[in-house]
């Protein structure tokens, strides 16, 4: 017996703004064990997310400054819990553009219809998002207008199909006038580069997302030009795995609308390509208040493609009371309490190379830190997936009609890290 | 947390629903209507409303009748008599040509938990199973459960459980699920669900079918099947396999859990599916979302304990990168010094090198007892990196690089001139307690061979008046007294202040009572001290009890994708002995103490214990663990095999009963305190085939006998006979010895 009996809603400043039980009501004083353990963890980043209380045990998520804290009263697979916990934040974010607390409290009365509707009793039921969309309309501006005046609902009036079909992840009946299938693959490269340049750890972490706009039943089979290039892969359920394990196809009947198709890994063994280099200089005198900044950005192993939305953001030993910078191009800013310098970039053109640079004001009399600081950079390449992953063709058996088909690439930075 | 004034706005929104015009105009009703619910989720008392709010939830309007039934739910507890008013309308609903009407309002009367509503709900479920939309269906088998808890409890309704049995089969795949949750929770007191053959077989054809969470449920509920034969099994494993690739991790930890369990005799297919969850492992331990990654990497540790070199190629996976929380960066540590190689020992040691600066203390820390613990295998680099540490003189590094290294020269005495000769310097960057203690034990120790120790010493002694913390005092009067025996010259003086000091002045007891045993030993005569004090300097055989060698997997399996990784074995014990108490029913009497404090077997006898296990065909593995529960719940399942008495007379002695059971690796799972009438006693045993014996004494002063059941889960009469005749050689040995 394993279930989710209640969960409550906490914001970082400690007010529990939401709470919903499944089974009995058990008083917000749990929260007390949870609030036990943020104070000592000093930072809202490190609360652990397993805790036990003499009664209970209380599992959280922390996302977009929020934590998801569910209690549990028997043992479970905490993997479990933390992905549930994920879709319903994710569900959130669907519905609402944004999971924050405004605007969980601007829909508190969706909020409600949602959780009654994901969870019965404390078990997961409907969390796939066209099928929860079918049940709850989700609040636009413009349908709340049409609502107040005509006074029509948020709520489907009838039964969702998707419940009726024998196929849980896809409605019957779906019709579109334009039948469409896109594709974006897109990839995050997860690296630390050492002082030196030279990569410590390097990683592609890769996605197909799809948006599948068919009509019917479609039955479609995805082929790739260099599929062995896939180290490690997770499919949506509706993949046939048999057919992957034999001819490196992926066959599925797709769900109607947007969803995550595979996940996949290019790990070090394949050479991972790292499209950026940072020349960097970073100083603290000793003896001194003051020391040198001095950071160079330039392609590298870019496959020709402009790298774009770069961003940098440094957290400054606690020393650092201030910079005086000079950017050669983009804006940047220090935050003298946080001891974050963030650089706003934007693109790189290799005839003028963007750097930054100037002096450090240090807390005078105290020494030097120990340590440099360690860059993390962002970055986006669009129409490229670094990993050399090439869609080969799309066919589609079961239905007649043509469909519009597409394939975007996207590489970005992931963790990306660069030490000094 | 009542408002204030939170009284005027229910009158008020009392008079808005009363209001004939708004209630005409149903947007204007509806708003109302939400504006009480959202008072209500912001915790003010909106029950005063409820009789308004019953009428409103007469409408077509869907949305109106969800905010109204979510209201009703709330507050029935409160106003019960109320709300059988509103059950009319529930009713009524339920036999909507509207599905999504009927399985709402179903689903609200089942949630009511009221009292007495018991009686209104069972025909509109009974109807809700054989619904033509599974919608309705799923809420109507969940429905059962809940209907089963408001029972409290008691009696099972047979027809209702086989009606959900059949329900197994039905097409939609969350009734299926649903209906496997709301059986385990009504058969909870018989040990949950039954899964034969059938039913076993028949979910694995439909697990493709269901969405994540019904798959991990599912791969839960197959862990209680056991093939019949080899083929089945390897059967079952092939339809697996595709779910240890699934997208959700949940999912994946789940089969991988089903095919540990399900191979537990063939070790090769349990390292080879372990080495095929991987790359799904790692790829969680990289997650966007961090809990997934701590919780992976939890089981990632758990891995490493039976297959030390499993992740070793992809060590650097485990380093960290500085915007991680620290859970997850300690994690990393933790599993970066348990797949050190000799490959790899340079590259990790450079990185964990850089941790030691890090701005947080507490991961440096971390990290240099990473270091510490490596250096039992990798000594000369360690001890070389922790010396280069102390040149920082920062103090939360100096006092944990002290510390590592006092355990270090235990373990490794090769180490200790190096140690030896990096201490100088240090006492002036260590103020904590435990750095004190450490620094001054090795001068203590190893003082001969630091020239400077006396004089380091001397320091502390003068100030020993200003000295917080009552253990460093202890420490500094047994390394004073230490280092005294090989350097006498330059210690008699300060020993005889420090005395002095610690038996005039000292107001802790502790420290003045062990000044004055000190004293006292001194007065005896240097030899005796010299006998007393000088004790080994190092003892490496220690290492070998703080990393037990490679543990089998089938020792963790059934732990895997639980909280055990999460917290760790020991104190996962503890906590759930405290959520156990609660729940533990009478059934099985209270664990009594295992403290092994009883009169253990005399020399003699013990031999003669021993012997029993070659007497028969039989052998019981050692070191059987059954949880209480488990136990609890096979015994309950099971049926008795074998009942006899024995007789037994006069006086009884749990302890020693225990003891001599534990010879021949039959555990105790629970028994009476001593002195309890009558007295009972649960064991557990397990022989090489996996055949569970399980055991109830039952022992009656009245009629001086001992009556013992036993169960089995496999009925094979030869290896209970065999089983029954050790079980009487134990309790006939005991009884002689007491006699």
């Amino acid at each position: 017996m394993k279930m989710i009996h209640s969960l409550f809603l906490i914001n970082c400043s400690g007010d529990i703004f939401l709470e919903k039980h499944w089974k009995s009501v058990v008083s917000q004083s749990v929260c007390d064990y949870f609030f036990e353990a943020q104070e000592k963890a000093a930072d809202v980043e490190n609360v652990p997310p397993v805790i036990s209380t003499p009664h209970h045990y209380l599992i959280s998520i922390y996302r977009d400054k929020l934590f998801f804290v569910s209690v549990i009263q028997t043992e479970v697979p905490p993997l479990f819990v933390i992905e549930f916990l994920h879709r319903v934040a994710d569900t959130f974010q669907d519905y609402f553009g944004e999971c924050s607390e405004a605007a969980i409290k601007d829909n508190v009365v969706i909020v409600y219809e949602l959780l009654e509707e994901m969870l019965d009793n404390g078990f997961p039921l409907a969390t796939e998002s066209n099928i929860l969309k079918e049940l709850i309309k989700p609040p636009t501006i413009l349908r709340s207008v049409v609502n107040s005046i005509t006074g029509s609902s948020n709520v489907g009036d009838t039964l969702p199909t998707g419940q009726l079909s024998n196929i849980p992840w896809r409605r019957a009946g779906v019709k579109y006038t334009n039948n469409e299938a896109y594709f974006d693959v897109i990839e995050e490269i997860d690296a630390i580069i050492d002082k030196s340049g030279s990569t410590v750890f390097a990683e592609i972490q890769g996605v197909i997302d799809a948006c599948i706009k068919l009509s019917g039943m479609p039955d479609l089979s995805l082929s790739f030009m260099n599929p062995r290039l896939l180290d490690d892969v997770s499919f949506h359920p509706c993949i046939r795995f048999k057919r992957w394990e034999s001819e490196r196809v992926l066959s599925f009947i797709p769900p109607d609308g947007n969803f995550r198709l595979i996940s996949y890994r290019v790990s070090s063994q394949n050479l991972v390509a790292i499209p950026v280099y940072v020349k960097h200089s970073i100083s603290f005198k000793e003896n001194s208040s003051c020391g040198r900044f001095d950071i160079t950005i330039g392609p590298k192993q870019n496959m020709g493609k402009t790298i774009e939305g770069i961003t940098v953001t440094v957290h400054m030993p606690k020393v650092v009371l201030n910079m005086n910078l000079t950017p050669t191009q983009g804006s940047y800013t220090f935050d003298p309490v946080t001891k974050v310098l963030t650089w706003d970039v934007g693109k790189i053109t290799p005839q003028k190379l963007p750097s930054l640079k100037g002096l450090v004001n240090l807390q005078s009399g105290a020494p030097k830190p120990e340590e440099n600081p360690s860059l993390n950079i962002q970055f986006k390449i669009q129409q490229l997936a670094i990993s050399g992953l090439k869609v080969n063709r799309l066919d589609m058996y079961g239905e007649k009609y043509k469909p519009f088909k597409g394939v975007k690439y996207v590489t970005k930075a992931g963790k990306f890290q660069v030490r000094t | 947390m009542p408002y204030l004034g939170s009284e005027d706005v229910v009158k008020e929104l009392k008079k808005a629903l009363c209001n004939p015009h708004i209630q005409a105009d149903r947007l204007r009703y509806r708003n109302v209507i939400q504006r009480v619910i959202r008072y209500m989720t912001q915790g003010l008392d909106m029950s005063g409303v409820f009789m308004e709010m019953v009428k409103a939830s007469a409408t077509v309007d869907i949305v109106q009748k969800k905010l109204v039934y979510l209201y009703m739910c709330t507050y029935a507890p409160l106003k019960p008599d109320l709300a059988l008013l509103a059950i009319n309308t529930l009713c009524k609903d339920c036999s909507d040509p509207n599905p999504m009407v009927r399985g709402l309002a179903l689903r609200s009367m089942c949630s009511l938990r009221m009292p007495g509503v018991q009686e209104y709900i069972q025909q509109p479920i009974l109807n809700g199973l054989r619904d033509k939309a599974s919608y309705v269906r799923r809420v109507a088998v969940l429905g059962c459960a809940k209907m089963h808890n408001l029972h409290g409890d008691s009696e099972v309704d047979g027809a209702l459980v086989n009606e959900l049995y059949s329900l197994l089969r039905d097409q939609d795949p969350i009734v299926v699920v649903n209906c496997l949750r709301s059986l385990e929770e009504i058969l909870k007191q018989e040990g949950g669900i039954v899964i034969n053959k059938p039913i076993a077989h028949h979910l694995l054809n439909r697990m493709s079918k269901l969405d994540q969470w019904g798959q991990a449920e599912v791969l839960n509920f197959l862990l209680r099947y056991q093939p019949r034969s080899e083929e089945e099994l390897f059967d079952i494993l092939n339809l697996l396999d595709s779910f240890l690739k699934s997208g959700s991790p949940g999912v994946v930890m789940g089969a991988t859990k089903l095919f540990l369990i399900l191979a537990k005799k063939f070790p090769h297919v349990q390292t080879d599916v372990l080495v095929r969850v991987k790359g799904p492992l790692l790829a969680a331990c990289s997650s966007e979302s961090r809990e997934l990654c701590f919780v992976a990497l939890c089981h990632v540790r758990q891995i490493l304990h039976s297959l030390p070199g499993h992740f070793s190629s992809h060590y650097k996976k485990f380093f960290c990168s500085y915007s991680e929380p620290h859970y997850i960066k300690l994690q990393k540590v933790e599993v970066l010094c348990e797949l050190v190689n000799d490959e790899n020992v340079q590259q990790v040691l450079e990185e964990l090198r850089g941790y030691c600066t890090d701005v947080s203390a507490d991961f440096a820390q971390a990290a240099i007892f990473a270091i510490g613990s490596i250096a039992r295998t990798y000594t000369d680099q360690c001890v070389q990196i922790l010396t280069e540490l102390l040149g920082l003189r920062q103090e939360h590094i100096t006092t944990v690089v002290v510390q590592t290294f006092r355990d270090l020269v235990w373990l490794c005495p090769q180490c200790t001139e190096a140690v030896c000769q990096a201490l100088p310097g240090c006492e002036e960057n260590i103020q904590d307690s435990e750095g004190k203690q450490a620094l001054i034990w090795l001068l203590g120790v190893h003082g001969e061979r630091i020239p400077n120790a006396p004089y380091v010493l001397e320091d502390f002694v003068e100030n020993v008046k200003s000295e917080t913390f009552p253990a460093v005092k202890m420490e500094l009067l047994t390394a004073l007294l230490r280092l005294f025996l090989s350097r006498p010259a330059e210690c008699q003086d300060m020993l005889g202040r420090l005395l002095y000091y610690c038996i005039e002045e000292e107001k802790d007891m502790a420290v003045r009572d062990r000044g004055l045993f000190y004293y006292r030993l001194l007065l005896v005569g240097i030899d005796e001290v010299k006998r007393i004090l000088c004790s080994p300097k190092s003892d490496p055989t220690l290492g070998l009890l703080e990393d037990p060698a490679e543990r089998p997997v089938n020792s963790w399996a059934s732990d895997f994708n639980t909280l055990v990784p999460v917290y760790g074995k020991s104190r996962w014990a503890t906590i759930s002995k405290c959520h156990g108490a609660e729940r533990c029913g009478p059934e099985l009497p209270k664990t009594s103490s295992f403290a092994a404090s009883g009169p253990l077997i005399p020399e003699e006898n013990k031999e003669r214990v021993q012997e029993v296990p070659d007497s028969g065909a039989l052998m019981l593995v050692p070191n059987l663990q059954l949880t209480a529960d488990y136990f609890e719940k096979t015994w309950l399942s099971l049926k008795v095999a074998h009942q006899q008495v024995l007789p037994w007379q006069g006086e009884f002695h749990p302890d020693t009963l225990q003891m001599a059971l534990q010879v021949v690796n039959i555990q105790t799972i629970a028994m009476s305190r001593a002195g309890a009438r009558p007295w009972k006693a649960y064991l557990s045993a397990q022989d090489d085939t996996g055949c569970l014996f399980l055991t109830e004494l039952l022992w009656k002063p009245e009629n001086s006998e001992m009556q013992i059941s036993v169960k089995q889960n496999e009925t094979r009469t030869e290896t209970l006979k065999s089983f029954i005749s050790v079980l009487e050689t134990v309790i006939g040995t005991i009884e002689e010895i007491k006699s």
